[in-house]
C-alpha cells in the first residue's frame, strides 16, 4: 500500500468512526480541525500503550485549552444523555476497540482551577484519592468536586454543578493513533479565557492563546504538565 | 449667545435651583414634628435613590462579600428576568479572606484586592450601587439608603458580623475604640489588616498575643493560621520572641490535630497555645490582658473580641430573640434564610443565625442556594435545599508553603428544625502539604472568579 493510499483510508476511517460514535452528539459538539496526539519527541501515541494511573494532558482546540486523556483501563459506560450548562448532549462513551479512553476539557466547571505550567490542583486519580470514595475519579482539590470519566465526567459530590466538557477522540484502527476532532457545545471556554486574560496575555502574547491547535498536540502525563500536582 | 453669557445663565439658574431647593427644606423642617424646637432640625425628605427603573422583579442585596456578590450574579443568573442591585457602602474591595497569607508575605494586597465592583457588575449584568443602607420598610417594601430610596420586590442582606467587645469584659465605649484601633481583631475592616500587616512587619521581639473568642466566630481555624504565619515571620528574622495564642476554647475547634503538630514542628518555642483562657479585660495603655487567673503583658496583639450579627440587622429590626441565636444573628428561616414572616427578606452570609461555620466557602455555597430559592420564589415555584458546604484551608507553613484542609457538610433534622451539626461525610485533612498550599491559593482565586467573572 503507498503512501497515499494509506492515508486515504485513514480519512476515510476517521470519518466513519466520527459518525458512528458522535452522531447523536452532532448538534452539540463544536467541530474543530482534527489534531494527532504526539509524544513530547513528536511521534504519535498508541492507543494501546497508555498508562492508567494518571491522565496525559494536552492542549486543544486552542493553545491555552488544556484536555485530559485518559486510559480508564477497562470499558466506559455506555453513552449516554447529560446535560449541561449549554445544554443536554450525548456523551458517546469511550473511544478506542475496547471504549476505554476519554477526554475531556481540564477547566473544573465549578470555578475553573485549571492545570498551568506551576500546578494542578485537579487530577485523574487512577489509583483513589482521600477525596473520592473510589478510585479512577478525577477530582479538583480547590473545592473538593470529584467528577467520574468513565460516565461523562458528572458530578459524584462537591460544589459543581455541571460535567466536565467532553472532548472527541478517534482512535485509528489501522496505526492506534488517536486524534481530537471536537468540543461538546459550551460556554466555558470563553469564560476561562476572560478569567484569565491578563495571565494568558502574557505567556501567549495578545490573541495567543485563542490560537487553534493544528495538526498534533504534545501529550504528557500531568506531572510533567505541571510542576507540581495537588493530591487531594 | 456667547459661552461667557451661557455661563452665566447657567449659575443664575442653578441659584435659583438652590434657593428654591432650600425653600422647600426650610418648609419640611417647619412641618416636621418636634422640628420647631431646634433652629438647626435634621431634615430628611424622601428621595428615590438614582436608579433605572426596574425592567422586571428588582431583587436588591446589600453588602458585596462573598455571600452578597455570590447571590447578585446566581439570582441573576438563575432567573435573568430579576433586575438585581447590588448595595454596597465600600467603594474598593479587599477580602477578609485569606488576609492572614499577606501577614506573612505569601500573598501581595493585589491578590486581595485587585478585583473591581464594576467589573463584578458588568461581568453579571446587574448594578452596583454604592450606598450605606440606614433604613427599611418591610410593609412598602422600601429599602432605605443615604442615596434615597430604593423599593424592591426581593431583599437580600448580607452585611457580615461586627464585633462584641462586651464578650471579653470591654464595655466602655473609649475603651472599645482605643483597642479597636491599636490591637484590631482583623476581621472585619481590610484597614485592620493593614494594620496587622504593619504590626507583623515591625515586630522586633517579645510577645505578639493572637486571641481567639469564645462562640461561633467568623473563621473558626483563623486565629491559629495567623499565629502560624506570624510565627513563621519570627523565624525567619530569627527573633527572640513568640507567638502567644489566648484560647477562650479549651480546644482548637478544627483541624486541631494538623495545628498541633505544627506548633509542636515547627514553632517550638515560638508558639505557646493557651487554652480556656477567655479574655475578661484589656488594659490598652498597659499592653495586658486579664484572664480569670492571670494578667498578661504583651508587645503587640491582635485581639480578636467576640463577634455578632451586623448591628445593621439590629437596627432593621430582623435580629434574632436571644433564644434563637446568643450573638444577635438574623432572625431566619432555617433552611431558606427569609426573615420569618417575610418570605421578600432574607439574611445571607455571617449574619445568619445557622450554627455554620461563618467562613468564605459556606457564604458562597449558600449563596448558590439561597440564589436558586429567590429564583424559584419569584416564578411561584417551591425551592429545594441544599446544605452549605465548608471547605476550609489554612496554610501552617511558609516556607516551604504547607497547609491542612477540612471539607465539612452540616446536616438538617428536620423534626426540630435545625441544623445538628457537621455531617458524617465530613473529612479532615490535618496532615500538611505543599500540594495543599498551592490548592489553599486555588481555593481563594476560585472564590474570587465565582465571584467577580462572568
Ligand atoms: S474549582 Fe474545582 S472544585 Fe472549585
Amino acid at each position: 500500500m503507498d503512501r497515499r493510499q494509506f492515508v486515504g483510508i485513514c480519512a476515510a476511517s476517521a470519518a466513519a468512526l466520527s459518525t458512528h460514535s458522535w452522531h447523536a452528539l452532532a448538534a452539540g459538539v463544536q467541530e474543530f480541525p482534527a489534531v494527532k496526539l504526539v509524544d513530547a519527541q513528536g511521534v504519535p501515541l498508541k492507543a494501546a500503550t497508555l498508562a492508567t494511573h494518571q491522565a496525559y494532558l494536552f492542549n486543544y482546540p486552542f493553545r491555552a485549552v488544556p484536555c485530559f486523556l485518559i486510559n480508564l483501563g477497562k470499558p466506559s459506560a455506555k453513552a449516554q444523555l447529560l446535560s449541561g450548562e449549554s445544554g443536554s448532549y450525548e456523551w458517546p462513551g469511550g473511544a478506542g476497540a475496547q471504549h476505554n479512553l476519554v477526554s475531556y476539557i481540564a477547566i473544573c466547571t465549578h470555578q475553573m482551577s485549571y492545570p498551568n505550567k506551576a500546578t494542578s490542583v485537579i487530577r485523574y486519580a487512577g489509583d483513589g484519592s482521600e477525596l473520592a470514595e473510589k478510585p479512577g475519579m478525577i477530582v479538583c482539590c480547590a473545592h473538593g468536586s470529584v467528577f467520574d470519566p468513565a460516565a461523562g465526567a458528572v458530578k459524584v459530590s462537591g460544589p459543581a454543578e455541571q460535567p466536565l466538557i467532553p472532548v472527541r477522540l478517534e482512535v485509528d484502527p489501522l496505526d492506534d493513533s488517536i486524534s481530537a476532532t471536537g468540543v461538546a457545545a459550551n460556554e466555558l471556554i470563553e469564560r476561562f479565557f476572560q478569567a484569565y486574560k491578563v495571565d494568558f496575555i502574557a505567556e501567549y502574547g495578545p490573541g495567543g492563546y485563542r490560537q487553534p491547535v493544528e495538526a498534533s498536540a504534545r501529550t504528557v502525563l500531568l506531572d510533567q504538565f505541571s510542576k507540581t500536582v495537588t493530591n487531594c | 449667545m456667547s459661552n461667557e453669557q451661557s455661563r452665566r445663565d447657567f449659575l443664575k439658574l442653578g441659584g435659583t435651583a438652590l434657593a428654591m431647593g432650600a425653600s422647600g427644606l426650610a418648609a419640611a423642617a417647619t412641618t416636621a414634628p418636634g422640628a420647631a424646637k431646634n433652629q438647626a432640625a435634621a431634615v430628611s425628605t424622601a428621595i428615590k435613590a438614582d436608579l433605572p427603573k426596574a425592567k422586571g422583579p428588582r431583587l436588591v442585596v446589600v453588602g458585596a462579600g462573598t455571600s452578597g456578590l455570590t447571590i447578585a450574579k446566581y439570582a441573576k443568573r438563575y432567573y435573568p428576568t430579576f433586575d438585581v442591585v447590588l448595595v454596597e457602602k465600600r467603594d474598593m474591595y479587599a477580602s477578609c479572606f485569606s488576609s492572614n497569607l499577606w501577614y506573612a508575605g505569601l500573598v501581595d494586597l493585589e491578590f486581595l484586592a485587585d478585583h473591581s465592583f464594576l467589573d463584578a457588575a458588568v461581568n453579571n449584568k446587574y448594578i452596583y450601587f454604592n450606598a450605606t443602607v440606614t433604613g427599611l420598610d418591610r410593609t412598602s417594601r422600601k429599602l432605605v439608603t443615604n442615596k434615597g430610596e430604593i423599593d424592591y420586590d426581593y431583599l437580600v442582606l448580607a452585611p457580615g458580623i461586627d464585633y462584641d467587645y462586651g464578650k471579653i469584659g470591654v464595655t466602655d465605649a473609649a475603651a472599645v475604640a482605643a483597642l479597636h484601633q491599636t490591637y484590631p481583631g482583623g476581621f472585619t475592616q481590610s484597614t485592620e489588616h493593614v494594620t496587622i500587616r504593619r504590626k507583623v512587619r515591625e515586630f522586633e521581639g517579645g510577645v505578639f498575643l493572637q486571641s481567639v473568642p469564645s462562640g461561633n466566630y467568623r473563621c473558626l481555624p483563623a486565629p491559629y493560621e495567623r499565629a502560624c504565619m506570624i510565627a513563621s515571620v519570627i523565624k525567619k528574622n530569627k527573633l527572640k520572641g513568640k507567638v502567644l495564642i489566648l484560647d477562650a476554647n479549651p480546644e482548637i475547634t478544627i483541624k486541631a490535630q494538623g495545628f498541633h503538630a505544627a506548633f509542636d514542628e515547627l514553632y517550638k518555642g515560638i508558639i505557646e497555645w493557651r487554652a480556656s483562657s477567655p479574655i475578661i479585660g484589656v488594659d490598652v495603655e498597659k499592653k495586658q490582658v486579664s484572664t480569670d487567673v492571670e494578667t498578661i503583658s504583651f508587645d503587640d496583639a491582635a485581639i480578636y473580641p467576640n463577634v455578632r450579627g451586623a448591628i445593621l440587622i439590629e437596627q432593621l429590626g430582623l435580629m434574632a430573640p436571644s433564644s434563637h441565636s446568643n450573638q444577635k444573628e438574623a432572625h431566619i428561616d432555617t433552611r431558606f434564610n427569609n426573615f420569618i414572616g417575610d418570605e421578600r427578606v432574607y439574611v445571607t452570609g455571617d449574619s445568619r443565625n445557622q450554627p455554620y461555620s461563618k467562613s468564605a466557602n459556606t457564604s458562597n455555597t449558600e449563596g448558590h442556594t439561597i440564589a436558586r430559592v429567590l429564583a424559584a420564589r419569584a416564578q411561584g415555584k417551591e425551592p429545594e435545599w441544599v446544605a452549605p458546604q465548608t471547605i476550609c484551608y489554612s496554610m501552617v507553613n511558609a516556607d516551604p508553603m504547607e497547609a491542612i484542609s477540612v471539607d465539612a457538610g452540616y446536616d438538617y433534622d428536620a423534626k426540630t428544625d435545625l441544623i445538628t451539626g457537621f455531617s458524617k461525610t465530613t473529612k479532615v485533612f490535618n496532615d500538611r502539604s505543599t500540594a495543599r498550599a498551592q490548592a489553599t491559593l486555588e481555593w481563594a482565586r476560585g472564590i474570587y472568579r465565582d465571584i467577580f467573572n462572568a
